[in-house]
């Protein structure tokens, strides 16, 4: 008798013998396995996320006012200027923007930069990666503490080589202008280390004849990077921008050592300011429709790079 | 060949370029240890550039004063191992399910699953914060973990694994007697450990990072992590900004993850990709 005959019967010989007690576990089984995972899910995705969505249609009460239904108040509030909230959040959300679009393309853009000059063979390798990825390790807020210092008006390391050619020192930190820059900053120092390892990744990946046949062709560096690597990398980048923009919104933990949003809100973060408000009772409806509206700028993202990444040009086989 | 004198030039220049880099990526590490051990606000141009006037460690005695370490210590191990033991069992018996198993409503419970991969828990604090205070749990280790317990991404990524074994080495194990936990156990389970390991190295380091969730759920010190302790550092201090403190603060916090990085750079490195590459 051969393998497959033998298992056959086995399994024959065992559902006449296991009855209806063990078929019934059969189905049952594959739900408990994944109960726990959809029960915490559930309970801690789906559920504050309707939840959010409920809370940023009403008004919170006080002990005079009972909580009241106001539609999309909360929400038209935050989009007109004129309103106390909607006047910082267009600022933050603003700030927001900026703060991802530049964080992101510059952190990949140096990540790239990196994986390139450390893709060959080469001594202490181990140093550089160390000292490019170690960022990523440790805490944004000990990132932050750090930068706080570096930032420093006086004793600060950046102020003290400013002034020694002779320029002016800056505020770094309380400055309107330089404040978001100082975050930005700090983000970049952070996160370019993801981007160089995932580059670096890619760029071990690919095929070396590709290489050798432009090298004949008498292709430049240049050429060889422009028409051939960052075709071959459109995946890696296009992952990479999907994570790091996920990621940027989320990143707001160094402000608490670096100016927490002021002044006046010209450094702050949606989430961050979601985080110094969840508490006040008042602006419960409008840090619900701040989250929601985070939600729908996060899953518009998404979208559009599973838009692009449709759409990429396959270079695979 | 005419190519090779031009070629060893350009790799002596990227290296320049990639040591400069790199002192420049190193200078916020290095310059934090110089300050923890140099007297308490001494200007850069008192005494040796790099030491100041004398060696100290009077900034880390100073530190271990304002809050308790040793509890936030306590607090981060049972914070980031809790989570850790937790989402290691759950993601793997649901991404056995998932990678091998046939049931009614698969696709869908999988898709809700994944749900979480594009709303992060980090963005849901005022819903989760209001969830956790309904269940009476406020200012508890249990709601610092709750929220991450269940985790999407290591679902998918030890389902992926899953799916890379031969389904014929499940048959043999049958065969052999195995019910459905021995498999999982003998079969999944040893060539999938990459994975897992990867998944784990990035739940730590995220876990061990964390800190607006803590600080909102929790106020006791005994339940707060070391990041907590950090930014109590960097409150009490603001008066005089004891930079000194606070970089010792950062160094107390972040030494065990890079004590653990030094040790482990490769798997640490392959884990990012890793879980990124899926």
């Amino acid at each position: 008798m051969s393998h497959i005959e033998s298992f056959l019967d086995y399994r024959a010989a065992r559902s006449l013998t296991t009855g209806k007690y063990t078929r019934l576990w059969q189905n049952v089984l594959p739900y408990l396995l994944i109960l726990p995972t959809f029960a915490f899910v559930m309970l801690f995705t789906l559920l504050p996320t309707v939840n959010a969505l409920i809370q940023s249609l009403y008004q919170p009460g006080n002990a005079r006012v009972p909580t009241r239904y106001v539609g999309l108040q909360n929400y038209l509030d935050l989009f007109n200027p004129n309103t106390l909230i909607g006047a910082d959040f267009l600022r933050i959300a603003g700030n927001t923007l900026i703060y991802i679009f530049t964080t992101v393309p510059i952190s990949m853009a140096i990540g790239f930069g990196l994986a390139l000059l450390l893709n060959r063979k080469m001594r202490a390798l181990g140093l550089f990666r160390f000292a490019f990825f170690y960022p990523v390790l440790i805490p944004l807020i000990g990132a932050g503490s750090i930068f706080a210092f570096l930032f420093a008006d006086q004793i600060g390391l950046l102020n003290t080589i400013l002034r020694s050619f002779g320029l002016p020192s800056i505020k770094w930190i309380g400055d309107p202008n330089w404040t978001l820059i100082a975050i930005i900053m700090v983000s970049i120092w952070k996160q370019a280390g993801f981007c160089m390892i995932m580059y670096l990744a890619g760029l071990q990946g690919l095929p070396q004849d590709v290489y050798e046949a432009a090298e004949l062709d008498g292709a430049s560096t240049w050429q060889k990077i422009r028409r051939i690597t960052l075709p071959l990398l459109q995946g890696t980048t296009l992952f990479i921008l999907t994570t790091s923009i996920a990621a940027s919104f989320q990143f707001v933990d160094h402000l608490f050592a670096l100016g927490e949003g002021q002044p006046n809100e010209r450094s702050n973060l949606l989430l961050y300011f979601v985080f110094q408000k969840y508490n006040e009772p008042r602006n419960q409806g409008y840090v619900s429709a701040i989250t929601i509206i985070i939600l729908v700028a996060l899953l518009l993202f998404t979208v559009l790079n599973f838009w692009l990444w449709e759409r990429r040009t396959h270079y695979e086989n | 060949m005419r190519i090779k004198p031009f070629k060893r030039v350009r790799n002596a220049l990227s290296t320049l370029l990639l040591v400069g880099a790199a002192i420049f990526w190193l200078i916020p590490l290095i310059w934090s240890v110089l300050i923890a051990v140099r007297p308490e606000n001494e200007p850069i141009v008192t005494g040796n550039i790099f030491v100041g006037s004398r060696l100290t460690l009077e900034n880390f005695q100073n530190v271990v004063r304002v809050t308790n370490w040793g509890e936030h210590f306590y607090a981060t191990l049972r914070f980031v191992f809790g989570v850790l033991v937790v989402q290691v069992v759950t993601i793997t018996l649901a991404a056995y399910a998932f990678a091998r198993m046939r049931f009614w409503g698969k696709r869908l419970f999988f898709g809700l699953i994944l749900i979480q991969l594009m709303i992060p828990a980090a963005v849901l604090i005022v819903p989760n914060f209001a969830t956790i205070s309904a269940l009476g749990l406020y200012d508890t280790m249990w709601a610092l973990m709750l929220p991450y317990m269940g985790s999407a991404f290591g679902t998918f990524l030890m389902r992926q694994a899953f799916k890379q074994v031969p389904l014929e080495l499940e048959d043999a194990a049958r065969i052999d007697g195995c019910g459905w936990f021995g498999v999982l156990w003998n079969v999944y389970l040893p060539p999938s450990l990459p994975s897992l390991v990867a998944f784990s190295l990035v739940s730590i380091t995220t876990r061990w990072n964390e800190f607006l969730w803590p600080m909102i759920v929790t106020q006791s010190s005994e339940n707060r992590p070391l990041t907590i302790g950090l930014s109590r550092v960097l409150r009490t201090s603001e008066v005089g900004a004891l930079y000194g403190q606070i970089t010792a603060g950062v160094l107390i916090v972040i030494f065990p993850l890079m004590l653990l990085f030094m040790l482990f750079q490769r798997q640490f490195i392959n884990s990012f990709v890793r879980s990124g590459l899926k």
